[in-house]
């Protein structure tokens, strides 16, 4: 497959405006300003186009959310808090195609109406975000951002707005608050961001991976998108592999593309020794074992096999690799990440990474492992937001497989490995 | 009304209950944490959660509102389960220290771990700890984080209803700690408010700390004894000293909320200078002498003045019991009208005042003001400082639902951020503001006011004339009459300003007769800042009118008329019931030397005032937490009290005191309980007659509709008395003085608060940052402050937002009282500040 | 203290949100990013701008790991990742290592407050593990030896 979203990954001028307009950049734009905008919201939806950022809600619908009344403020949020550990693929189209980024939104804002869109960037990407604000300014320039875009009659003001080191502020009301300038914790809902999301107004909130796929929907159309990869979730996928691989790095592939053949074809293969697990879409996602490595790597396959396929961000391990520690890292990071709103998640995830520690330390006592499996029950399915249950679903799929090595650890005070 | 079962319990509530509120109307408790109703909704501590058949997770019932067919179970083993493991949770980092914990017997917490388990928990690891030793946030709050629940009750209640804003939650995770900006003192209402929502020994009050366990408290449902909100409050006492003020949801106007005054200020009741014995004046001392002679002697001596030589004058912090008795005194035994109550308001101010406000046409309900209200307008009041707890309740109506709200005030107040209008006038320019809303109305109704009678008073008046006159921008009256005009249905706040600068009541009258005529529906909430003030009016203590207003054939003298008729040799005797003239009367000078040339003078009181150490005959008596009674609210609410303990040493409640004096003249006369004299009132006062005494929230003790009829009497105003004395020119005195309560000071009472002392330590004049500007001032420096008639220190404070050319002392001050600023009952005065070193 | 350039370009970030308050993370950030701290009169100084409660500022400030609230940290503030993916290729040996070569702790500064060494949550380059950020820059695929010429580079800079 032809790269789509990767195609400047490897352009170092890709980021200048006069090499993306060079490279046909724009010119998606320019023909969404000649269809209606219901229709583009049709368009995308029928080309199956499935979010980016995690659940992997159908973009079309959410947009088709968005009340139609014209007087009426709206916003897009592009999610680039890009934070979850493994995923490192919005940061790509962010420093190398920043364009294709803003020409997606412009886009996206105009089907739905909305005339302000912020890009809420996690803090720590500093030159991500310069790189963004200089776009923008050239898109500007251009005549692609601000008064009567492109003679349209549409007008749109485009923001970057930079988070400060909090996993939290990627669930998208969190994200909204932290936009709003309040501390990122998540929101009751409904009401949606749909109906009231930024300053209590309709508000779409998507991740950047889903809204740089929208430029080549919209010069493509729908039914070539939905032509790549299986029915329910079509579309290029950006998959981001690390740990212990020869190639690690970013592989632009047809969604569905089996879990081996991107460790082993595209990255290259295993590092250091054989292979022992991989994590499919980020930390959150329950591991693979070699049994399961014919998995495809798309939402609905890897559901069936009670994990997800998240961000995409494939991690890889192999045999050295200790899961007690896996585990602590996971954890660790969860109830760093915690926000501290709800009680199971705050307390729950700080008190598995306590035992988890202790384990690490050769300190484990018997018993650790079962009382680790009883704090995931008393956290899975009663935390406010998914954070919580992703933490206790990262270390259930761990123990799922490796529940041996834990007991190890409480036995012997150390590593099996 | 949406039909469901809980726990298999069938239940019919209204569309959009929570679940947790729909199971408590069916019987059914479900613990919760982080909700309290009339906060915020959070769903955050997943305490309350609930089974709903069909949906895959448990949810939060206190955000879940119900749905048509819903089944619910909240007791089913998942949720039992899921319970069991919230609460282990919030014991893992929870500091477990009952034993030293002022909240043991009463936190939330040890009472959800009795009833719900887990009884052990397995938590074995190191506890996260914020600090090792409490750490005071403010005089009265001290706070220990390491038993925090995280459920933000604090910061919702300081933000969302106090409005101050000044707790946040610092850090995230399990390392969040709520507390203030970094942990610093706080500058605040100090209303305690926090202490009050958290449930477990985390916010804490710092007069009450180590005092006492709940179980070993003796308690009283009573009224709280400052402004007239009319919050109800459980006064609590060990071995005789009253420890603790607390407030509960569900109870009285209030619910939780409680003020400075209300929460810390009822320590003057145990205070040391309490009068134990009555004080009679002999060879020019005052020497304790029994009741009987006391008794005795009052009667002789009052009983030998002709009945127009007489007065009385009584706190409008008596019951209603002590001033229909107090009325009856002086109205049956020594046949005089001059009688009033205060020293501060002016008999005809107080006649126009409850007219143009319809106090004597019944009660009007502060929640039922509020709903479905289009527009909002408080005027005439300083609300946040005077009335503290009418401005959370209002900010708390405000964030649940959006109403037009208009401020007009001299002073910047807190409320002004929940107003979409703030106008700043100059004091005592109500009327000119008021009647240029009004004005704008007329023009812009065209033919629809054209007819009306009040059609000629708007012809020659000049909208630019009286714009000037008030200070206010032409555009904002024309924004405010426009939103009024625009509106089907207004409420008034209308309070003491209209009582000290009754020339506005003018404008207010005619600018409710107006939209009254225009099809508005008007409704005014009068705001009093002496609890008992309305019942007092309602009693008859007034010169001019008795029980249910009722006018008498010969009104008698107000106040000011009395100080001038004692001081022109024309009144010879007084009794004073709890009034300290001397601090209070707006002409300290004045009212001390009229005192002085009384032949007799009897006060009644719990310290020895100033006044008191004039007298003659000084009579010790009880305090709110010493007696029952009822008093009566801003709103008309009569509401009950019971006594807690008995009164120090000799003393004796008012009400025991003035029955017996009416016994001795009338030995028919056999009222011995306030109870007695209750029945009497509801026989006099119609209002009143078929009142129940409910210190639950209910609005059932509200009678009549509120003022929506009031006749087109508008004051005739009183030629302007220029008493230049030259020695002064407007530019030597380039200030304009005002008075009112601060929030820590109303009256004398809470100057004998040692607690409330600590809130505010010395005498403060506040100017506005302009003028601090001008005059190079900051918050901190000190000045005098100079007069015509008088000079006094104080440090400045700084208030954004008031307006300029505005200086303003608050009333009861023990070191600079601000009545030796004014004369003749005149509220206002030119003033100038000069720095001094400190 | 805000300088005031910072609190022209606080001005100028506020242009770009709806509410004042809104403008609270970047104000923190430019309060931040000369003298690497956040002090008490930066947050008054913020809030008095920006029209809200002291607390409020406070509240964000310590809910985002970026700022460094009234803690000093050195010039150059070195994070390294201690996630999943850098931790798989020996983050921990560069910790170990950086540790060592500034004579510092995880969380400490050098006596010369040039170097403060922390650890960090996945900064999103898990592709070129292990990595760590110095102050704005991101320096990827380490080895020790490519540490040793990073910290040489650093050090004799001022
Ligand atoms: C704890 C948590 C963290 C998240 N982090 C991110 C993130 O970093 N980036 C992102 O795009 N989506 C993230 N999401 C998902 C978003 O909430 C949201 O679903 C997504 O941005 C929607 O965009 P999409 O429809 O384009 O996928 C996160 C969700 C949760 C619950
Ligand atoms: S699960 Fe709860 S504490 Fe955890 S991040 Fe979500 S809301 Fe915050
Ligand atoms: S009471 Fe419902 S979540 Fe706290």
């Amino acid at each position: 497959m032809k790269p789509i979203l990767l195609k400047n990954q490897f352009n170092p001028e890709a980021y200048k405006v006069e090499s993306y307009v060079a490279g046909g950049g724009y010119e998606s734009l320019k023909k969404a300003f000649t269809m209606k905008p219901d229709d583009i919201i049709q368009l995308v939806k029928d080309s199956g186009l499935r979010g980016r950022g995690g659940a992997g809600f159908p973009t079309g619908l959410k947009w088709s959310f968005i009340p139609k009344d014209p007087t009426m403020q709206k916003y897009l949020a592009c999610n680039a808090d890009e934070g979850e550990p493994g995923t490192f693929k919005d940061r790509g189209i962010i420093n190398n195609d920043p364009h294709l980024l803003i020409e997606g939104m412009t886009i996206a804002s105009f089907a739905f109406g909305a005339s302000v869109s912020y890009i809420y960037i996690r803090g720590e990407f500093v030159f991500g975000a310069r790189r963004l604000e200089a776009a923008i300014a050239e898109a500007y320039e251009k005549g692609f951002l601000g008064e009567n875009i492109m003679g349209s009659g549409f007008s749109h003001d485009m923001y970057v707005h930079c988070g400060a080191g909090a996993y939290i502020c990627g669930e998208e009301t969190a994200l909204i608050d932290s936009l709003e300038g309040r501390r990122g914790t998540p929101r009751i809902k409904p009401p949606f961001p749909a109906i009231e999301g930024l300053n209590s107004k309709p508000t779409v909130i998507n991740n950047v991976e889903t809204l740089s796929t929208v430029p080549s929907i919209i010069k493509n159309g729908a039914k070539w998108f939905a032509g790549i990869g299986p029915e329910k979730c079509p579309g290029p996928k950006i998959y981001g592999v690390s740990g212990h691989v020869q190639k690690p790095g970013l592989y632009e592939l047809p969604m569905g593309t089996p879990i081996r053949e991107i460790i082993f074809n595209h990255a290259g293969g295993i590092k250091g020794g054989t292979f022992k697990a991989a994590i499919p879409g980020g930390i959150t996602a329950p591991m693979l074992v070699e049994k399961d490595l014919d998995t495809r790597m798309d939402f609905d396959s890897l559901a069936a096999k009670q994990s997800m396929l998240g961000s995409g961000g494939v991690i890889v391990m192999n045999n050295s690799t200790c899961m007690v520690k896996v585990a602590l890292i996971t954890n660790r990071f969860f109830s760093h990440e915690s926000c501290g709103k709800c009680t199971p998640c705050r307390e729950g995830t700080t008190w598995i990474t306590q035992i988890l520690k202790r384990m690490e330390d050769g300190e484990g006592r018997p018993g650790d492992t079962a009382e680790i499996e009883r704090l995931c029950g008393m956290i899975f399915g009663r935390t406010f937001c998914p954070l919580g249950d992703g933490a206790t679903m990262a270390i259930r799929g761990n123990l799922a497989h490796f529940r041996d090595e834990f007991i190890y650890h409480e036995e012997h005070g150390r590593c099996k490995v | 009304m949406a039909k469901l079962t809980i726990n298999g319990k069938f239940i019919e509530v209204k569309d959009g209950t929570l679940i947790l509120e729909a199971a408590k109307q069916a019987g059914i408790e479900i613990p919760t944490f982080c909700y309290q109703a009339d906060l915020s909704r959070i769903g955050a501590c997943r305490i309350c959660l609930v089974e709903i058949a069909g949906q895959r997770k448990l949810m939060t019932s206190c955000t879940t509102p119900v749905m048509e067919g819903m089944e619910v179970n909240s007791e089913s083993a998942a949720v039992q389960e899921s319970r069991k493991g919230v609460i282990e949770f919030f014991l893992s980092n929870h500091s477990l220290d009952c034993p030293v914990c002022d909240k043991a017997g009463e936190c939330e917490l040890q009472d959800m771990v009795y009833k719900h388990g887990p009884r052990k928990g397995s938590f074995k690891e190191k506890k996260i700890r914020f600090h090792e030793k409490d750490y005071p946030l403010s005089p009265v709050i001290i706070k220990n984080s390491n038993r925090c629940v995280k459920c933000t009750r604090c910061i919702r209640v300081c933000r969302d209803t106090v409005g101050v804003g000044v707790l946040g939650s610092m850090g995230r995770g399990a390392h969040q700690e709520e507390t203030s900006f970094l942990r610093t003192y706080l500058d605040c209402d100090h209303c305690g408010n926090c202490i009050e929502v958290c449930p477990v020994g985390c916010f804490m009050r710092r007069p009450y700390r180590y005092k006492s366990r709940p179980w070993d408290l003796k308690s009283a449902d009573t009224i709280c004894p400052y402004c007239a909100t009319g919050c109800t409050s459980k006064i609590q006492e060990r071995d005789g000293e009253v420890v603790r003020s607390i407030s509960k949801m569900g109870k009285g106007v209030n619910n939780e909320l409680l003020c400075a005054r209300g929460r810390f200020g009822f320590d003057f009741i145990s205070n040391e200078d309490r009068l134990t014995t009555p004080l009679m004046r002999k060879d020019g001392e005052l020497v304790p002498v029994s009741w009987d002679e006391a008794l005795e002697s009052l009667a002789v001596n009052l009983g030998a003045f002709a009945p127009e030589r007489i007065g009385g004058i009584a706190s409008a912090r008596l019951t209603n019991e002590d001033l229909f008795l107090f009325q009856d005194l002086m109205r049956s035994a020594f046949k005089t009208n001059n009688i009033d109550s205060s020293a501060r308001w002016n008999r005809d101010s107080v006649s126009a005042f409850i007219k143009a406000t319809g106090i004597n046409e019944g009660g009007v309900s502060l929640r039922g003001a509020l709903e479905g209200v289009d527009a909002i307008f408080i005027v005439g009041t300083q609300i946040s400082e005077e009335n503290p707890v009418t401005d959370y309740l209002l900010r708390r109506s405000f964030d649940s639902r959006w109403v037009f709200t208009m401020i007009a005030s001299a002073r910047a107040m807190k409320l002004d951020s929940c107003a979409q209008l703030t106008m700043r006038h100059d004091p005592a320019t109500e009327n000119a503001l008021l009647t240029a809303i009004a004005k704008v109305i007329f023009d812009d109704a065209g033919e629809k006011a054209a007819g009306l009678d009040c059609a000629e008073l708007f012809k020659d008046l000049s909208l630019k004339d009286l714009s000037d006159e008030s200070g206010v921008d032409q555009s904002d009256i024309g924004a405010a009459a426009r939103k009024l005009f625009g509106s089907e249905s207004a409420t008034f706040f209308a309070g003491t300003e209209f009582l000290r600068f009754p020339d506005g009541l003018r404008g207010f009258s005619l600018l409710k007769e107006l939209l009254t005529a225009l099809g508005k529906k008007i409704t005014v909430v009068p705001v009093l800042d002496r609890c008992n003030q309305r019942g007092a009016w309602d009693m008859g203590v007034h010169p001019a009118f008795g029980p249910g207003y009722e006018p008498v054939e010969n009104p008698g003298l107000g106040n000011a008329g009395m100080l001038e008729a004692a001081d022109a040799r024309q009144l010879d005797a007084l009794y004073i019931a709890g009034v300290d003239i001397l601090n209070n009367y707006p002409d300290f000078e004045t009212a001390e030397k009229a005192l002085s040339k009384l032949q007799y003078l009897v006060v009644n009181e719990l310290f020895l005032t100033g006044t008191a150490a004039m007298a003659d005959l000084v009579l010790p008596v009880a305090s709110f937490a010493e007696k029952a009674g009822t008093m009566t609210n801003q709103e008309g609410r009569v509401q009950s009290m019971s006594p807690l303990m008995k009164p120090p040493g000799e003393a004796r409640t008012a009400h025991d005191i003035f029955s017996a004096l009416l016994k001795a003249h009338d030995f028919e006369f056999n009222v011995a309980k306030p109870k007695g004299t209750f029945e009497k009132i509801q026989a006099n006062v119609k209002s009143y007659a078929d009142v129940e005494l409910l210190n639950e929230r209910s609005d059932k003790s509200l009678t009549g509709e509120s003022g929506n009829t009031v006749s087109s009497s508008i004051l005739e105003k009183e030629a302007d008395e220029e008493d230049q004395t030259p020695a002064y020119t407007a530019e030597d005195l380039p200030l304009t003085l005002i008075t009112g309560n601060h929030l820590f000071y109303s009256g004398m009472l809470s100057s004998r608060s040692a607690t409330l002392g600590s809130l505010l330590k010395e005498a403060i004049v506040e100017i506005n940052d302009t003028d601090a500007k001008k005059y190079d001032l900051k918050s901190g420096d000190h000045v005098t402050v100079t007069g015509r008639y008088h000079e006094g220190r104080y440090a400045v404070r700084v208030k954004n937002g008031s307006r300029k050319g505005v200086a303003f002392i608050p009333e009861n001050f023990k070191t600079g009282p601000v009545n030796r600023f004014f004369r003749k009952g005149e509220w206002s005065q030119k003033v100038r500040l000069k720095k001094v070193d400190a | 203290m805000l300088t005031e350039e910072a609190k022209k370009a606080i001005k100028e970030v506020m242009k770009r949100y709806k509410t004042k308050r809104a403008a609270v993370m970047p104000a923190l950030t430019i309060a931040q990013d000369d003298v690497r701290e956040v002090t008490a009169e930066d947050m008054l100084e913020i809030a008095e701008m920006l029209e809200i409660q002291p607390v409020i500022v406070n509240e964000v400030a310590k809910f985002y790991t970026m700022y460094n609230v009234q803690r000093k940290v050195g010039k150059y503030h070195i994070e390294v990742c201690h996630n999943i993916s850098c931790n798989l290729l020996q983050a921990e040996r560069i910790i170990a290592h950086i540790e060592n070569r500034l004579n510092i702790k995880v969380g400490g500064t050098t006596t010369d407050g040039k170097f403060t060494l922390s650890t960090a949550e996945c900064l999103g380059s898990c592709g070129t593990a292990p990595m760590m950020q110095i102050n704005d820059t991101y320096y990827e695929d380490l080895t020790e030896t490519k540490v040793n010429d990073i910290l040489a580079t650093l050090k004799s800079r001022d």
